[in-house]
């Protein structure tokens, strides 16, 4: 049974093997924050951090990820990045922001100020149906104001 | 879904009869898909080397590793940085993008192609748009790999837990007799590429986005001892080395636009990498 480390809590989880670590965080642990739009890899709605990776979840097993340390949405509650796209007013319907807000953590993490061409590369994974990407990148290049 | 068992493996000799996965991208959702039918993934990440070191790529080094790293040629870190997205980038190993399954949407939705064992390839007849204008007649799929385009003109070569190879030899188109195409046998790994320095190399996409999609065409070159290898994405059924130019395509009625772009592509691979 694999053993998961989610926002700081272990959890124990018993889906059989197939069943994807987006499933096992919204269906188990009922952390609903992540969503799952397309469900095969295309559009970034599902991003969770694993071992700080943007990583998809809706493709991820969750029992390769077993021993491994993730984060979701619930888990960067306080982290000024959710200020910020709230600030720069960077979403329309929200259902790709919690997917946003995971990459643009990981992004400003490894450089706290990338430019613009370095915010259009790392987040080319997260797509926005309702088009809010200008915002999105303001929001990215403002955090820490 | 079917039940799977899932286990680790202890050595590159322990896989025969399982399949193996490593970042799971294509794993994952062909399983999902019910197109990939295994009762038994063996989970390969401990026994594949991922460092890279000089020409020498551990197959399960990610893309993400590969796109930013100086020692790796122009040429596989530009497909690199331009396959797939971030994330994909973060979790799929260049052993796995090298055996990807065909883009081509018949075959995902299990229409009863050739390519999945029937007599019919229905794009021919069907939406071709984004398929292939060379060596098309059998099964007229695009081989969707930046990253094994760029090894093609690299002129790199695989080591596997079986042999040796030169990339080229991991290929083949399919046939009546035999549909798949790629050589590796039932138990074999990649577990290293080496890819040789080469004087110059670049790679070139078109996409339908700025970002973020699979290859429309991709043209790698590279030149070494003087002699220029072209190699392109997402025009046949397999990477394609170019022998003797373009005049031997057979586009489809929808996709002839493909071999304007792909000639203007490896036109200004040839001028990048000449200094023109
Ligand atoms: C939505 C999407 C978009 C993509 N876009 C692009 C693109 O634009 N350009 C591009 O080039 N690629 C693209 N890819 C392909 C992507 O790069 C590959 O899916 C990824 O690199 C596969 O690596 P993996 O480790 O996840 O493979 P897995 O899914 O784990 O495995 C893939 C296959 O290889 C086998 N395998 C894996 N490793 C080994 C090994 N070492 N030895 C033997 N067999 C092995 C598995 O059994 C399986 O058959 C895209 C993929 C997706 C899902
Ligand atoms: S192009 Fe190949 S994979 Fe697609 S329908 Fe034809 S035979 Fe099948
Ligand atoms: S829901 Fe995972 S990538 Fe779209
Ligand atoms: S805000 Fe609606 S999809 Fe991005």
């Amino acid at each position: 049974m694999p053993e998961v480390n989610v926002n700081g809590h272990a959890y124990a989880v018993h889906g059989a093997v197939g069943t994807t670590l987006a499933e096992a965080l919204r269906d188990e642990l009922s952390l609903t924050g992540t969503k799952v739009a397309c469900g095969e890899g295309h559009c970034g709605a599902c991003t969770v951090l694993v071992d700080g990776i943007p990583t998809l979840s809706c493709i991820t097993l969750v029992h390769a990820v077993d021993g491994a340390k993730v984060t979701t949405i619930e888990g960067l509650r306080d982290h000024p990045m959710v200020y910020s796209f709230v600030r720069a007013d960077a979403l329309q319907c929200g259902f790709c922001t919690p997917g946003q807000i995971i990459s643009a953590v990981a992004l400003v993490d490894s450089k706290a100020a990338p430019s613009t061409e370095e915010i259009r590369h790392a987040m080319a994974g997260n797509l926005c149906r309702c088009g809010a990407y200008p915002k999105i990148e303001e929001a990215i290049r403002t955090w820490q104001d | 879904m079917r039940d799977i068992e899932l286990r680790q493996a202890s050595s590159t000799t322990d896989v025969d009869g399982a399949t193996p996965i490593h970042g799971g991208t294509e794993v994952v959702p062909l399983i999902r898909a019910g197109l990939l039918k295994a009762d038994t993934l063996v989970d390969i990440r401990g026994v594949i080397p991922r460092g890279i070191d000089g020409a020498r790529i551990g197959a399960g080094a990610t893309l993400a590793e590969l796109e930013c790293d100086p020692q790796v040629p122009a040429a596989l870190r530009e497909a690199c940085k331009l396959a797939a997205s971030p994330q994909l980038r973060n979790m799929g190993s260049v052993g796995g993008n090298l055996l990807q399954a065909t883009r081509c949407w018949y075959w995902r939705l299990d229409w009863p192609c050739r390519l999945h064992g029937g007599d019919e390839c229905f794009a021919r007849d069907g939406e071709h748009r984004e398929h292939a204008i060379i060596a098309n007649d059998f099964c007229a799929s695009a081989h969707p790999s930046d990253v094994a385009a760029a090894l093609l003109a690299l002129d790199a070569t695989l080591r596997t837990n079986r042999r040796e190879l030169p990339i080229a030899d991991l290929y083949r188109l399919p046939t009546e007799d035999d549909r798949r195409t790629t050589t590796l046998e039932s138990g074999e790994l990649i577990l290293e590429l080496n890819v040789p320095e080469p004087e110059g190399s670049v790679y070139l996409k078109a996409m339908e986005r700025k970002r973020w999609a699979f290859p429309m065409v991709g043209v790698a070159a590279a030149r070494s001892s003087g002699v220029t290898r072209v190699a392109l994405a997402g025009v046949a059924p397999i990477p394609w080395l170019l022998q003797g130019g373009l005049d031997q395509a057979t586009p489809l009625p929808r996709n002839a636009y493909k071999l304007d772009v792909a000639k203007t592509l490896v036109q200004r691979a040839e001028t990048a990498l000449n200094g023109g």
